[in-house]
């Protein structure tokens, strides 16, 4: 047997304070002798009172901490929330920055060989050594400045980068 | 439809703590987050003067530690005031709000740290420590031996008869917070039952 009829009523009597002394004491008797309705009045009875002491132990904050705690929650869920695109599309920004650094160096790295090509070529062209001489020197300043410029990028790039990318 | 994924609740308490002064400076009026709660906050006192001690004993008592039971109190109602759930009256919301602690509960015991330790608080200090009366001590050693009986049943078996016979809910009610057929909750309470007062007979000898 699973369940007694009379368990609603053995239940009731514990619920409401009644048992054992002001219930009626033909449902005493029964539980007495129903194994059903005596381990009923014997789990009811123990957890009722656990139920009771813990809630009297209970330190609660109050419903307008919870509120507020609730409330700055959620608003910092929703700014998140809001932020995620925002952070996606700097991320973007970073990456194409970083490729952009990259091409230019390779571009500037290119144009470094086109120059000594240029001034070779010069070189052979000139009659005179004095001719040749002035023509290395404008190659050498074109690719100082090329170096210059790739150095900078390179220097820039990653500020540029962090100032991108970090948090306000 | 009541049923939500309950993973990362411990890492959004953790970011609850971590809000700084300036981050709440910065976070300024609530208003907006507020409109996405499902009631409004005299509402929500009412709502939470009225249930917030029996969540908390269920908490409390389900995971074994009444410090977690103060953080997994204010996680429950959050998740609570965030739910896109309509609720038809009070008895619907607050098996909704039990539901959320038990899967709060749930994945509590996931970790394996909790099961060993259940209902901690019911056998503490205090309650060998107050010689004032006979009464006291008898009932203290009364929820000590429930301590212990209730540390030796399955944890499906705990959140059934806390919920029966200390929170007073109906089987149906029962079903839907614990998310089980209506029809098993007789033979499943039958015998968890049957095993606590086997249990509490022992301790009592």
């Amino acid at each position: 047997m699973i369940a007694c009829d009379r368990e609603a009523d053995v239940l009731e009597a514990v619920a409401f304070g009644r048992w054992a002394g002001h219930c009626d004491p033909a449902l005493a008797a029964h539980a007495a002798t129903c194994a059903v309705c005596a381990d009923v009045v014997a789990v009811s009875i123990a957890l009722r009172d656990d139920r009771e002491w813990a809630c009297s132990q209970a330190n609660l904050p109050t419903a307008g901490a919870v509120w507020w705690r609730a409330t700055i929650r959620a608003r910092a869920e929703a700014a998140r929330t809001v932020m995620q695109p925002i952070g996606l599309l700097q991320a973007i920004a970073g990456a194409v920055t970083v490729g952009l650094t990259a091409g230019f160096a390779s571009l500037a790295w290119r144009s470094i060989h086109w120059m000594d090509r240029f001034s070779d070529m010069l070189s052979r062209v000139a009659v005179s050594r004095g001719e040749a001489a002035a023509a290395s020197g404008v190659s050498l300043d074109h690719a100082l400045l090329v170096m210059f410029l790739v150095a900078a990028c390179l220097v820039l790039a990653p500020v540029a980068l962090y100032f991108t990318l970090r948090d306000e | 439809m009541c049923s939500r994924a309950s993973s990362g609740w411990s890492v959004r308490l953790r970011t609850m703590r971590d809000l700084t002064l300036s981050d709440l400076e910065r976070l300024g009026d609530a208003t907006e987050a507020e409109a996405t709660f499902v009631m409004d906050e005299d509402a929500f006192r009412l709502f939470y003067d009225r249930t917030a001690r029996p969540v908390w004993a269920y908490l409390s008592r389900m995971s074994g530690d009444p410090r977690l039971a103060d953080d997994l109190l204010q996680e429950t109602y959050y998740r609570f005031l965030r739910a896109a759930v309509t609720h038809d009256d009070d008895a619907h919301r607050r098996n909704y709000l039990f539901r959320i602690a038990t899967n709060l509960v749930r994945d509590l015991r996931r970790r394996p740290r909790v099961d060993q330790v259940p209902m901690r608080d019911g056998v503490d200090a205090t309650d060998h420590a107050d010689p004032r009366s006979a009464d006291a001590a008898t009932a203290a050693a009364r929820r000590l031996d429930l301590a212990r009986a209730m540390t030796r049943l399955k944890p499906r078996e705990r959140d059934l008869l806390w919920l029966a016979y200390a929170q007073g809910s109906t089987h149906r009610e029962i079903a839907e917070t614990l998310g089980l057929k209506t029809a098993s909750i007789k033979l499943l309470l039958f015998r968890a039952r049957r095993r606590l007062a086997a249990l509490l007979r022992e301790g009592g000898r």
